[in-house]
């Protein structure tokens, strides 16, 4: 059954229209010579002009970078580490801990590190509060995805190297390592584009005079709408854009990569 | 493996991570430890001429952040947020903010220009002797209208009945905006039944909430800012709203060119009166600063600007001389004696009676 | 065998460290706050009395509780929080299905690319995804336009299609349409194309192929796109914000609130707890339904 009912490829169509079109939208009237986004007037750049002198702006979006390279390693270090660890051993307790902020509402999330943070550790909410919140819930995504790749290895390539008298730290290095490499780059990528993205969680545990680029969309969209809003948008969707193509390259490659490399490390092995 | 171009890239992500630095900006380090002033501030409530004015008087910088509503910022402080020097609390938060403790005594010795300040703004019930706080600027919240839209359905402009009676809201329905403040609506309803602001009898509460629910079908939204712009182009009729933001509607539709000119005055019943004060919070640094911000804010010109540029009444009577004719003889911007005996200013609510009103604030949006 | 459990110890170790003080005990912490008086000034009261003369409730309290079932209106968002997430579950599962078939049909090349193309959309900033309905559902926006001029040919009055439920609505779908799509077609990928055609061969028309072949053995995958859909939903404060009138507030408006702004926090985190919980019992129900399903339908 190949061939494709023509229903069902018109009914595909029109999801993706539905998917497509409101950012489509979203960008085009980023040019739109007009305040309001109701039809269009002429083509300019002006708001994207306006938003280069938006010091704010520019300080929410260095805010955001920073934040977002800090929680992403953090998360992928742990996230690869759990990813190993729980498909390596057979653990109860760190699976569900890894998982459920993956699961849970993040608005749950964010209320708990609210609260821990102010009466437990009586710290201020700042930059420091937001990339701990990240990196916890970024942790879940990079452990799904090294685990996912670990499943898809053949196990005897570990065991060829345990035969051949590696140390568990020389068999990670030289065996584990560059095999899961890909889903450790799409994980690292992936947790930066939702740290930069979080709205839910980034919005409890801010603190105050730092601004962060989702919370500044937000009080734009709120108080007053400019087609600026529309610009940071379409910047923000041509950035995240980029990670997520180059992590999903590194993803099939890496699948097709991983198994050529193994069937290296294997003849290796065997000389 | 040193080779494969992911490892680069890993290397380079991570290089970069670490060179960014991991450490929180601290906006006191990133300032370099130079004169700034930390000021928490309303949106939009100081002129940038005030502002450059001061930084050369003072030879310092001045660092704002904002809040739009006391709520938001009471509940920002409550967060942990430290290091502001001078805050603008409206009057119930200024309540809080002392009964909390957080607040330092100003040193008048350093404020020769305490003296400009009008008595009758002085010696609130929650600061007498003005221990903490200093008048900045005052707002009412009150009725604007469209004027011409208005006088041709014959509608009374005085009183709050044009947005809770349903035999005037009909004639309206849809062109009504009511704002989005628990306190302040509230306190609209109170007030039109005949109760104080502050009235915390759990039955009229009831009958307040009664009353808005009733007229909630007329009105289009609970609006606390577009209602300005949706006023000044004619789509809205009635707005309940505060005084500068009308002052700014005014002057919009009239530079815009339109029709209609938009009226505003303080309904018979009687409003709430919000006066925001500076105030000098314990964390902050530079108190030295602090005081020299707030004493140039209580000298009559630099004050005026304020009001000159959106519309805010002024307690500062030295300020009068600077402030155009027009918004001086406003009436609903600086009412007459005996009006502002019927304003009230609002008085924090302790924890069982905000619960209270935070249910029937829930009920009323969802009923 | 010892570096063994040193290897374990120094893999697992880390993150499980880094979740127990970042994760378990904030939520711990939410359960012990949701016990406690609220602070005369927003927060907290203290757990213990400040000095002797000082009046006032301090200690552990089921208050908060008590206070959600005093009155039915709070119960009556959970309800409508229950329902929204439905109404979305549904709408998106029927939306996606027939995008996840053609996936999990098409070629290997195609079939990456359409993926991505799903995920793609997901990737942009969540604020800006429900944004673009504030545009296209604006009241100066063409579909308003067209929308209000076909109603007013049958005379119906002019409808806002922004700040309403129907916004609120098509905002949610907007936004967890991936995450059905994506668990879906994983699971319909890994379908026997012969069982369909044996189906055929024994004389099962389209429908009947569908219903009696395909729709079970995907049980899996839509119950897992439901969950990955109902919960967030459920939690979601954004879109009834931003979309939404001043009615449509959902639980999470209601949490946002308590701690935002009537700093009333033992009540905020009182519904933060009956919202984990309402969340794992649908967890554990999905879990449930899908075993049971799955067990019936075994071929």
């Amino acid at each position: 059954m190949k061939r494709g009912n023509p229903w069902l490829w018109f009914g595909a169509v029109l999801v993706y229209a539905f998917l497509y079109i409101p950012l489509i939208i979203v960008v085009l009237y980023s040019f739109n010579d007009s305040r309001l986004n109701a039809e269009w007037v002429g083509f300019t750049l002006f708001w994207y002009k306006a938003l280069f002198n938006n010091t704010e702006m520019l300080l929410a979006a260095r805010n955001s970078l920073i934040i977002a390279l800090c929680a992403s390693f953090c998360a992928t270090l742990l996230g690869t580490m759990s990813g190993l660890a729980i498909h390596r051993y057979k653990l109860k307790v760190l699976p569900v801990l890894v998982f459920t902020p993956v699961a849970m509402p993040e608005i749950l999330l964010g209320v708990s590190i609210l609260l821990f943070f102010l009466q437990v550790l009586n710290f201020t909410l700042g930059m420091v509060s937001i990339i701990i919140a990240h990196t916890t819930f970024c942790i879940g995504f990079v452990a799904i995805i090294v685990r996912a790749r670990l499943q898809g290895m053949d196990e005897s390539i570990f065991e060829a190297a345990r035969d051949l008298g590696a140390s568990p730290w020389q068999t990670f290095r030289l065996v584990t390592l560059p095999l899961i490499m890909p889903a450790v780059v799409a994980g690292a990528l992936m947790s930066f584009t939702l740290s930069i993205d979080d709205f839910v969680i980034t919005f409890f545990t801010k603190g105050v005079g730092e601004p962060i680029l989702p919370i500044q969309i937000y009080t734009m969209i709120k108080v007053a709408v400019t087609p600026e809003v529309n610009a940071i948008s379409t910047l923000l969707m041509l950035l995240t854009l980029v990670m997520i193509i180059i992590a999903a390259r590194l993803e099939s490659n890496g699948l097709s990569e991983g198994n050529e490399k193994s069937r290296k490390t294997a003849k290796q092995a065997a000389k | 493996m040193m080779n494969s171009p992911r490892f680069l890239l890993f290397l380079l992500v991570s290089l970069l991570q670490f060179t960014t630095g991991c450490a929180p900006r601290n906006p006191d380090a990133a300032n370099g430890g130079k004169n700034v002033l930390h000021l928490f501030n309303w949106n939009n409530y100081i002129a940038p001429e005030t502002v450059a004015r001061f930084e050369k008087s003072c030879k310092c910088d001045l660092s704002q952040d904002y809040y739009a509503d006391n709520e938001e910022m009471l509940a920002k402080l409550a967060a942990g947020a430290t290091g502001y020097d001078v805050i603008v609390p409206t009057g119930n938060a200024l309540d809080t903010l002392i009964r909390q403790g957080v607040l330092s005594p100003l040193d008048k010795s350093l404020l020769p220009n305490f003296r400009n300040i009008n008595p009758a703004y002085l010696d609130t019930a929650f600061d007498p002797g003005n221990i903490y706080s200093v008048p900045y600027a005052y707002t009412l919240s009150l009725l604007g209208f469209n004027k011409e839209k208005i006088g041709q359905l014959g509608l009374p402009t005085d009183t709050w009945a044009i947005i809770f009676e349903p035999k005037y809201l009909k004639k309206i329905r849809g062109r009504v905006t009511v704002l989005d403040s628990q306190r302040e609506l509230m306190a609209a309803a109170l007030k039109y039944l005949g109760y104080s602001v502050n009235d915390t009898d759990e039955k009229h509460w009831q009958e307040a909430a009664d009353l808005i629910v009733r007229a909630k079908p007329y009105w289009a939204a609970f609006s606390n800012t577009s209602y300005i712009k949706e006023l000044a182009v004619g789509n809205l009729w009635v707005a309940h709203g505060y005084s500068n933001d009308m002052f700014q509607a005014a002057l919009d539709a009239q530079k815009t060119g339109r029709k209609f000119t938009i009226g505003y005055s303080m309904p018979k019943e009687g409003a709430v009166l919000a006066v925001d004060s500076m105030v000098l919070h314990k964390s902050g640094k530079r108190h030295d600063l602090a005081h020299q911000f707030i004493n140039f804010m209580l000298n009559g010109k630099n004050s005026a600007e304020l009001t000159n540029l959106i519309g805010s009444g002024n307690p500062n009577l030295d300020a009068l001389q600077y402030i155009q004719p027009e918004i001086a003889s406003n009436k609903a911007i600086f009412p007459d004696p005996e009006l502002i005996a019927r304003l009230e200013m609002l008085r924090d609510l302790d924890r069982r009676q905000r619960r209270l009103l935070s249910r029937l604030w829930t009920e009323i949006k969802l009923r | 065998m010892k570096e063994k459990r040193l290897a374990r110890l120094l893999v697992s170790g880390p993150p499980l460290l880094f979740l127990i003080v970042f994760f378990v005990a904030p939520s711990l912490i939410m359960i012990l706050t949701s016990l406690r008086f609220p602070g005369e000034f927003g927060g907290l009261a203290p757990i213990t009395p400040p000095s002797d003369q000082a009046v006032g409730e301090y200690g552990f309290t089921p208050d908060a509780y008590q206070f959600f079932f005093s009155d039915f209106i709070y119960t009556e968002i959970f309800l409508k929080s229950f329902a929204v997430a439905f109404g979305t579950t549904l709408i998106c599962l029927i939306l996606a299905y027939p995008l996840a078939v053609l996936i999990a049909r098409s070629r290997k090349h195609l079939r990456n690319l359409m993926v991505l193309l799903v995920i793609l959309p997901f990737a942009s900033n969540f604020l800006i995804r429900i944004y673009a309905w504030m545009i296209i559902l604006g009241p100066e926006s063409a579909l308003s336009h067209f929308v209000n001029t076909v109603l007013g040919a049958f005379g119906i009055a002019p409808v806002t299609l922004l700040f309403s439920p129907f916004a609120v609505l098509i905002g949610m779908v907007y936004v967890h349409l991936p995450f059905m799509v994506l668990p879906l077609y994983t699971n319909l990928e890994k379908h026997d194309p012969s069982l369909l055609d044996a189906a055929q061969d024994l004389g099962a028309n389209a429908w009947q192929r569908f219903w009696r072949v395909t729709w079970p053995l995907s049980l899996p995958g839509v119950f897992s796109g439901s969950a990955l859909v109902f919960i967030p939903v459920l939690g979601m404060f954004a879109v009834p914000d931003i979309l939404g009138g001043t009615g449509d507030i959902l639980i999470g408006n209601l949490i946002k609130d308590q701690f935002l702004g009537t700093r009333d926090w033992p009540f905020g985190s009182a519904l933060s707890i009956m919202l984990t919980l309402a969340v794992l019992s649908v967890a554990g129900l999905t879990t449930w339904f899908a075993r049971s399903a799955t067990g019936q339908r075994a071929l």
